[in-house]
């Protein structure tokens, strides 16, 4: 790709590119750690998730406001006009991320003092380790204009809703078991839920740098695996 | 960096005596000037009088003014400029309009140049042989003929420079609303160029009503008030050239007072055709 | 009999249709086999960096360049089913396409004669109805309401914008069917430039519209169709939303985000 004629202008782009990158890289950082304080009952860590979310709040204000200034100033056209509208949509759903990885940290908070049985933190775990490599990989695909691996991460979020059905299923299975485990498996299926989200707004990124890169939309609808919707499991069944 | 004080000084100074040798070009040009008007004004006030304009040339030693001369010179101007300024118009219009890209155009050119710097006594020589000789007299007709031969090329110069000043685009835009060029020229580019071509006739005027030389082999000169056209007719030029080298007195005081009455003359023109052209561009 | 064709895709009628057309400067070749269609009732753009041949293109339109010795074109460019290089009468094609141009060109003469002028040229009409026309002129332009009381002072009095919209009103008075624009808005400032933006916007629904714009917001702002040319070529053309987002050619791209280089 050519350089702009006006360098300033490609500095303002590569500082943009580089704010997406260090706000993906918060948004990640905090999932992890919401993660691993759930998973070690670990106050400390969550409290420092909570805080840290502040971090991406604070960046995706800044890159809302770079972003005007560019429109007033630059009036970007083609290709750079899709760079900007993407990235501030990106911004957006960095920042639901931050948040939804808040709200785990916030439950990993109030349920640090309770037992929980081993087993039902593999599946969280899991379906965490594969959200956070669909961000990574989409985030990639960002600054590498990879239309290829976003549609790869796309695709793939039909595997996060894989298991987070089966992960509802288990912990209503457990709520059935014993009435004592309702309170924290709830806090446990919002979080899977909230897991569950986050994978959404991954492959909303991944449109959007579909969008960045090709300049018009993903043609196909994209499989949607998430079922609890208009599933109902009883204790007779 | 800093300043180099040494060469900014050397060049405050040098700037300092290239305006002081303008000064005193044009301080040398204007006193010149001034000289020479009031040498005019000094010598020519002396014979001035209601007589001037009243009276025929006198013989030398008897009293007299300059009316037949004022006459036939404004009768051989007016007639020589009616004669020159259309076909002068004529020519610079298609030399900047028609013509503007031939090659017959940049001869045309050419050879109107050499006759706008051609001498006048020339132009006298040419019609001398036109029309005087094979006429067999001198006659105002001949007389009008030189001057408006000297017309012609100031006024096609100045046409046709003032025709190109007119911008392209205001051709454009009248041809583009469908306009055939010949409405193009006389309802746009006329209108727009008009300031300029008249102030070209009129330093044709004030240049022609100067002229001696041409008077001298063609109008000749009368001693009486004549309006015959076919016969010689004094003019201011040539009243001045004669009277001025004659050893009567009071005949050169009549020159001086010629000479006087010609410049004001050719300065109110030459002014009116300032004012004209400045007040025009101003709108 | 329809002269027109039908553009089959958009459903629009081709006002003008130009294919292969070559123009030389002398021996340079300053259009090289250019083709599109110019479609009724729509504003059709031209961009391109200066030199690359579009306001070439639209003195072919108007045989503009018959002014000139040495210029000449080869093609077709087809008018309501005539080809416009093949026309003699160019007084009658230049009443039909009409032409605004760069810098104002008030004629040195009234305001109200600006106008009238044109009208007579073509028709002869009583004075009553030729003050209704010069009135519905610069109605159209938006500029009635500016000058209704100073009708007879001179064109040359008036502001910038006002002379450009007084030019717009002068070509609409004589009824064209096609409008050229040659870079109406460089010489004007910000407001009388979207005055007249507004005003293409408002002709585009009686005359069909051809805009040299150097400005590429302009041209996304005002046209349906863009064109943008490089170097004598049409690079692309094309729907104006889909060129100025989404642009086909890489060359298109780096000249709408000034990336030339």
């Amino acid at each position: 790709m050519n350089e702009h004629t006006v360098k300033s202008y490609e500095d303002e782009l590569r500082l943009l590119d580089r704010r997406i990158a260090q706000m993906g890289g918060y948004a990640e950082k905090l999932l992890v750690q919401a993660m691993d304080a759930l998973e070690r009952r670990d106050p400390k860590l969550a409290e420092k998730a909570v805080s840290d979310d502040v971090m991406v709040d604070q960046l995706e204000r800044e890159l809302q406001e770079q972003v005007i200034v560019m429109i007033a100033r630059r009036q970007p056209l083609a290709n750079d006009l899709r760079h900007i509208m993407t990235v501030i949509k990106i911004a957006a759903d960095l920042e639901r991320i931050g948040d939804l990885a808040k709200n785990i940290a916030k439950r990993a908070l109030a349920i640090a003092n309770e037992p929980y049985p081993k087993p039902l933190m593999t599946g969280m775990r899991h379906m965490t380790e594969m959200v956070q490599t669909q961000l990574r990989d989409v985030l990639d695909a960002l600054t590498a204009l990879d239309a290829e691996k976003a549609m790869q991460v796309w695709r793939d979020d039909q595997q996060v809703d894989a298991m987070y059905n089966s992960l509802f299923r288990e912990l209503l299975t457990y709520m059935m078991e014993d009435p004592r485990n309702i309170g924290i498996c709830t806090h446990f299926l919002f979080g899977a839920k909230n897991i569950e989200r986050i994978g959404d707004h991954t492959t909303n990124i991944a449109e959007n740098v579909y969008y960045l890169v090709h300049g018009v939309p993903i043609a196909d609808d994209r499989p949607k695996g998430d079922k609890t919707s208009s599933t109902l499991i009883t204790p007779r069944q | 960096m800093a300043l180099d004080i040494a060469k900014y000084r050397r060049r405050r100074l040098r700037s300092t005596i290239t305006v002081a040798l303008c000064w005193a070009a044009s301080a040398l040009g204007l006193t010149i000037l001034g000289v020479i008007l009031a040498t005019l004004l000094y010598k020519g006030i002396a014979g001035f009088g209601p007589k001037v304009f009243t009276e025929m040339t006198p013989p030398p030693g008897s009293d007299g003014g300059l009316l037949n001369a004022i006459a036939g010179s404004l009768v051989m101007t007016i007639a020589g400029v009616i004669v020159g300024t259309p076909i002068g118009i004529l020519a610079g219009t298609y030399l900047a309009e028609y013509g503007r890209y031939s090659k017959v155009s940049s001869v045309i050119r050419f050879i109107n140049d050499i006759l706008l710097s051609a001498p006048s006594i020339v132009t006298g020589l040419f019609v001398y042989e036109l029309l005087v000789r094979p006429m067999g007299h001198f006659s105002a007709f001949a007389g009008a003929a030189a001057l408006a031969v000297l017309v012609i090329p100031t006024v096609v110069r100045t046409t046709e420079n003032m025709l190109l000043l007119v911008p392209n685009q205001l051709r454009e835009a009248s041809s583009a609303l469908g306009l055939p060029q010949s409405l193009v020229i006389r309802k746009v580019a006329y209108k727009a160029a008009r300031a300029g071509m008249i102030t070209g006739v009129l330093l044709a005027v004030a240049r022609v009503s100067g002229e001696t030389a041409p008077l001298l082999f063609t109008a000749l000169n009368n001693q009486f008030w004549s309006t015959n056209l076919n016969a010689p007719m004094a003019s201011l030029p040539v009243v001045i050239f004669q009277y001025a080298l004659s050893p009567y007195e009071d005949w050169q005081r009549l020159a001086w007072t010629g000479a006087l009455l010609i410049t004001a003359a050719v300065l109110t023109l030459s002014i009116a055709a300032r004012w004209l052209s400045s007040s025009r561009t101003q709108q | 009999m329809n002269l027109m064709s039908k553009d089959v895709d958009t459903g629009l009628t081709e006002k003008i249709t130009v294919s292969n057309l070559k123009f030389f400067y002398g021996s340079t070749l300053a259009l090289k086999n250019i083709s599109l269609p110019l479609y009724e009732r729509q504003v059709t753009a031209f961009i391109g960096p200066s030199g690359c041949g579009k306001s070439t293109l639209l003195r072919v339109l108007n045989r503009m360049y018959d002014l000139y010795p040495n210029q000449r074109a080869e093609g077709q460019v087809m008018f309501d089913g005539e080809n416009v290089l093949d026309m003699t009468d160019l007084n009658l094609l230049r009443s039909r396409i009409g032409m605004v141009f760069q810098k104002p060109t008030p004629f040195p003469m009234t305001i109200y004669e600006n106008i009238a002028f044109g009208i007579r040229l073509y028709e002869r009409l009583p004075k009553s109805e030729v003050d209704g026309r010069v009135e519905s002129a610069l109605e159209k332009a938006a500029l009635w309401k500016e000058v209704k009381d100073k009708l007879h002072s001179s064109g040359l009095s008036l502001s910038g914008g006002q002379q450009q919209r007084l030019c717009i009103a002068r070509t609409v008075a004589i009824r064209p069917e096609v409008i050229l624009f040659d870079e109406p808005c460089s010489a004007l400032d910000p407001i009388s430039t979207a005055k007249v933006e507004e005003l293409i916007d408002e002709l585009k629904n009686e005359f069909t519209i051809a805009i040299v714009t150097h400005n590429m917001q302009q041209a996304a702002r005002v046209s349906q169709r863009t064109a943008f040319m490089y170097l004598g070529e049409l690079v692309e053309f094309g729907v104006t939303q889909k060129l100025f987002t989404n642009p086909s050619d890489k060359r298109t791209q780096d000249y709408i985000t000034g990336r030339f280089g």
